[in-house]
């Protein structure tokens, strides 16, 4: 609590709180654009994908079986979950509650490894199981893993990413005025969260 | 007694999905008048989280997609 009240009373009259203030919209535009190019990167993927799949003899290709959407299902509400707790670890931060801020923190820190873990499990059981690969289902295997392995490593970077910001906030580092870190974070993990909405539409429920 | 795992995943993902549906929305409905575009950026997410979450919940009754194992 003593962390909270020193971060959230710091005066921002310090010249390097005010460049702060006053660079901040230029640094949330150049956020939005890394978010719109990364969009970009799963779009043509996603594309791609679709086109792939429309353009075969049904789908899945003759000897894969459809995944197993229960446990995507579950695994997806792990991710989901998380998203919800990272809004509100940062609507706690904006209102000076920083131990219900760091406990959200953690919540989505807990909960975004799970998914991670979760996708571990799938992989695990697609490859030596059902022996689904990457390299040796055609189409179907090769789109699945990119797509799935390339959202699972920004899940993994914003697993990381979290896990930084929950020890520059311990350590002060952020304080009422000064947090643009922490909404970059959430902005990041939502953008993950609506990614793995589409991923999860378009490989398990169509 | 044999409980199927399936059972216990589609049940986790209709009673998570209705928590994090019912948080999405209310949270949108809370931050529907702030202005600003990282506002705006936000309420955009929290809509196609609460989706999201909407179709978790169907999939876990089993109205999309098929419960086979590949």
């Amino acid at each position: 609590m003593a962390v909270a009240s020193i971060a959230h009373g710091s005066s921002p009259e310090h010249p390097v709180d005010q460049l702060y203030a006053e660079t901040r919209e230029l640094r949330l535009q150049g956020f939005l654009l890394f978010l719109i190019s990364d969009c970009v990167l799963f779009s043509s993927f996603i594309f791609a994908y679709l086109y792939l799949r429309n353009s075969g003899q049904g789908w899945p290709p003759p000897g894969i079986k459809h995944l197993d959407v229960a446990f995507a299902a579950w695994n997806s509400v792990l991710l989901f979950g998380s998203g919800a707790t990272m809004h509100y670890a940062l609507e706690n931060w904006k209102h000076g509650n920083f131990m219900k801020y760091m406990w959200m923190l953690i919540f989505t820190i807990v909960l975004g490894a799970g998914f991670l873990g979760g996708q571990a499990y799938e992989y695990t059981h697609l490859i030596f199981g059902e022996h689904v690969s990457w390299w040796g289902s055609g189409i179907f295997g090769a789109s699945f893993f990119t797509l799935t392995g390339m959202h699972g490593f920004h899940v993994f970077v914003g697993v990381c990413y979290l896990t930084v910001l929950l020890l520059q906030s311990a350590a002060g580092v952020y304080n009422g005025q000064k947090f643009f870190g922490i909404t970059a974070g959430t902005l990041y993990w939502h953008f993950v969260d609506v990614i793995w909405v589409v991923l999860f539409s378009i490989f398990y429920l169509l | 007694m044999h409980l199927d795992p399936a059972i216990l995943e589609r049940t986790g993902a209709i009673a998570g999905g209705i928590i994090v549906g019912i948080v999405a929305f209310y949270a949108l409905y809370k931050d529907w008048a702030t202005p600003g575009v990282e506002n705006q950026v936000f309420k955009l997410m929290l809509l196609l989280l609460g989706v999201g979450a909407v179709l978790a919940i169907l999939a876990g009754v089993g109205a999309l997609g098929t419960f086979k194992t590949a």
